[in-house]
């Protein structure tokens, strides 16, 4: 029984930094609720609230922010291990998840939109998100954190190509 | 049915040419695309030498284009044609003028500028009216006729009256050698160009009102420019012959295009334009009947989950309506007559009511399955499947073979105990597919496998089993949570909870074990097929062709069982087709018989096995 080898290109390593960025201002938002919660509960002591909740309003954030800090350490560069993309002459392979794993082959001569985007955060370092949109809903492909010159190459590349193999492309 | 115009389009003809003062003329339609497919001799003999004044000022080349080849015409291909047209200037274009006056002589040859139906008139305001009717009563009954809900109500009723004359007169739709215009709107004016390429189906409906009145609601449906989207162009309403003439230009004009493209056979659609009858037969020499509804099939609708609750649904929206109409009155009653009545009575009354409604069930929904699959047609004719069906308001859609990728065929555990299965159709782009994909009602699985062997492909091939684990996961996941329900609440002693959870975790079991038997997946070497479910179990097929795409997922629990969800990419219907809790390996092996060119580069063999996979894909 054959299986599948791993793409054969990593994403560039800045995108840890992406990645852990992203994570960090999430984690920040949700834990800037959560306190608040904490503190609204703590301070108004409704009696709705169970009582061992009320006694100690801040085991959550508490938690929380364990739980994000392991996240932030652990899953970027999980991510970065996992995440992988090749592009050969008619199919585009990536690899992408941590936990959960997707491969998806999307062959090139039915690409029908190239996209290549960059968030600031995406721009502070210097990567860059290219995204494969053929005539499926489900059948678009994501490579995130390229090497942002790469990526303005890649998609330059793949356009033309499409446009060169193009079948009817549904 | 174009035989009813032809006498008309040819002694009609010179007065349009002569009076056309700047109306509504498009040169692409008139003098251009009649020497196309569809009009009669008598038409282009009139037209020679003598082209339709051009009103059109963006100068549409394909008409002019076509006008070349009749010898009298001394139009150059892309100016637009305004030097022989007697004297008459191209005068702006009127959005309404000129409908008018070839109103009278019925509908003009087949690339005329046309109205709607004059009988839409009376269809449109009466549609929403009905909408209306309910408030408008109420109103009425509630307000005590008084003169101001009186004036209000005629005001309401002049104003759609005039709304409906205003779309009537504005609305025009031409159908070009290469588009379709239509254009409305006395105001807001609106144009709307369709590219004939671009037209993926013509549905004709008509409710009981249109068919009263010989009209029909025609729906152009047509890809836009993004891969998802699609533009609809709506006539409604024309007369019902020229509804059924459009479907058949369209169609048979867009195949045409496509096919002068692959340069197949321009000469056929030559001499087709010679004579108008042969056109008008030419349907009947093509046409295919794949299937027509058997009496007993109507008895399947038993079996549909849907129709069986219609009566609960037709309850209810009485009442609504009686509530509605009559405000408070009918509840009151409805509640001193319960508080007044003997309780034993209103028991055994409910229990009659809700006992005879039970048993009624099935056959509500037998009669309102045959009301709309009355009479269920499948038939093939110019490249496209065309499905007919329902008794009142009677429902046609076209869908073009060329966009259709495979087929699905669904049952519920109702159905499989009559060996019963729908059939749909798996379609690019594609609105509304619960509807307009249906291509067969519901029937017993041996005669639907028939028809779609004799109208698109059957797949035949045997399904792959998926691994024993799958069974496992389908086992925890419909059972454990209620496992865990009932543990928790019987610690805690809240017994009804316990006892319900518990009765649904044994149920769990006989659903899990049917959900993974119905698990698989099968390549015949052209087509691929995935099932799954169970209380909907659908069966997806598609072409081998159809297939742009593969993605593998995997969760760390299908990791543990070396599981993967496969899902098959198509630009078609809901744009994947998942063959869940595959082994990942056979599903790699599996991709890679279906589409080697794209999975075999990536592939790696263990101990240098050479196609190893067959023996592996023998379950």
């Amino acid at each position: 029984m054959a299986h599948l080898r791993p793409p054969l290109r990593r994403v560039s390593g800045r995108a840890i930094g992406v990645w852990t960025l992203r994570l960090v201002f999430g984690s920040l938002i949700s834990l800037l609720l959560l306190s608040a919660l904490a503190w609204v509960v703590g301070t108004f002591a409704w009696d709705w609230v169970p009582e061992w909740i009320r006694r100690n309003p801040w085991v959550l954030p508490a938690a929380y922010t364990v739980y994000a800090l392991l996240k932030i350490a652990i899953v970027p560069s999980w991510r970065y291990r996992v995440h992988r993309w090749e592009v050969t002459e008619d199919v585009i392979y990536t690899r992408v998840g941590w936990i959960s794993r997707a491969w998806q082959l999307v062959p090139v001569s039915r690409i029908q939109t190239v996209d290549h985007t960059q968030g600031w955060l995406e721009r502070v370092f210097d990567v860059a998100t290219l995204k494969v949109q053929t005539a499926s809903y489900a059948g678009s492909s994501t490579i995130e954190g390229l090497d942002a010159e790469e990526a303005r190459g890649l998609s330059e590349e793949l356009a033309v190509r499409a446009g060169t193999l193009r079948d009817d492309a549904t | 049915m174009d035989r009813q115009y032809e006498p008309e389009s040819g002694p009609h003809d010179p007065p349009r040419n002569t009076d056309g003062t700047g109306g509504w003329i498009a040169p692409g339609s008139t003098s251009g695309t009649s020497g196309d497919q569809r009009s009669g001799r008598e038409h282009l003999d009139d037209q020679q030498g003598r082209p339709s004044p051009s009103s059109w000022p963006t100068g549409e080349a394909h008409g002019a284009h076509r006008r070349t080849e009749e010898p009298g015409s001394a139009t150059p291909t892309f100016l637009p044609p305004v030097a022989d047209t007697g004297g008459e200037p191209a005068a702006p274009r009127s959005w309404w003028g000129e409908k008018s006056s070839n109103d009278q002589g019925g509908v003009l040859g087949a690339e005329e500028v046309h109205g709607l139906s004059p009988r839409s008139l009376v269809v449109g305001p009466i549609n929403q009216l009905k909408s209306l009717f309910l408030p408008i009563l109420a109103g009425l009954v509630v307000g005590g006729f008084n003169p101001w809900v009186l004036t209000a109500t005629g005001f309401a009723v002049v104003a759609l009256l005039i709304g409906g004359f205003v779309t009537w007169k504005t609305f025009r739709y031409e159908v070009g050698e290469e588009r379709l215009e239509i254009r409305s709107g006395l105001i807001r004016r609106s144009r709307r160009t369709i590219p004939l390429e671009r037209i993926r189906g013509v549905d004709v409906t008509s409710t009981l009102l249109h068919r009263i009145l010989g009209v029909a609601v025609v729906r152009i449906e047509a890809a836009a420019g993004s891969a998802e989207g699609t533009e609809d162009g709506k006539l409604d309403a024309v007369d019902l012959a020229e509804a059924e003439r459009l479907r058949r230009v369209l169609l048979h004009r867009k195949a045409v295009l496509m096919g002068r493209e692959r340069q197949e056979e321009p000469a056929r659609g030559r001499e087709d334009t010679d004579e108008e009858a042969a056109v008008a037969e030419e349907p009947a020499d093509d046409t295919v009947t794949y299937f027509r509804m058997p009496r007993n099939w109507y008895l399947y609708g038993a079996l549909s989950l849907g129709y069986l609750l219609t009566p609960f649904v037709v309850l209810t929206t009485l009442f609504g309506m009686l509530q509605q109409s009559a405000g408070e009155m009918v509840t009151d009653f409805l509640l001193d007559w319960v508080s007044s009545t003997d309780r034993g009575f209103l028991l055994l009354l409910a229990v009659v009511f809700v006992g005879a409604l039970v048993l009624l069930m099935p056959v509500f929904a037998v009669v309102s399955y045959a009301l709309t699959h009355w009479g269920f047609s499948l038939r093939g004719r110019d490249g496209s499947l065309v499905a007919e069906r329902g008794l009142f308001t009677r429902r046609s859609v076209t869908l073009e073979r060329r966009r259709i990728r495979g087929y699905e065929l669904f049952d519920n555990p109702l159905e499989r105990t009559r060996g019963a299965v729908r059939l749909r159709a798996i379609v690019t782009g594609l609105g509304d597919t619960a509807n307009r994909a249906v291509l067969l009602p519901i029937g017993p699985r041996a005669r639907v496998e028939q028809v779609v062997d004799s109208a698109l492909a059957l797949f035949r091939a045997r399904l792959t089993r998926h691994p024993r684990a799958a069974l496992y996961r389908r086992l925890t996941r419909a059972v454990l949570p209620f496992v865990v329900v009932t543990v928790v609440a019987a610690a805690s002693g809240i017994t009804w909870v316990a006892v319900t959870a518990g009765v649904l975790a044994v149920l769990g079991v006989p659903l899990a074990v049917d959900r993974y038997r119905s698990l698989g997946h099968g390549y015949d070497g052209e087509r691929v097929s995935v099932r799954s479910g169970s209380l909907s179990r659908g069966q997806a097929t598609v072409e081998r062709s159809a297939v742009i795409g593969w993605t593998w997922t995997q969760t760390l629990f299908q990791r543990r069982s070396g599981l993967a969800d496969l899902q098959v990419t198509v630009g078609a219907g809901t744009g994947g087709y998942t063959a869940q809790d595959a082994s990942l390996g056979e599903s790699v092996d599996f991709a890679a018989r279906v589409t080697p060119e794209m999975v075999r580069p990536f592939l790696v063999r263990p101990r240098g096995e050479d196609e190893g996979g067959s023996a592996d894909r023998q379950d």
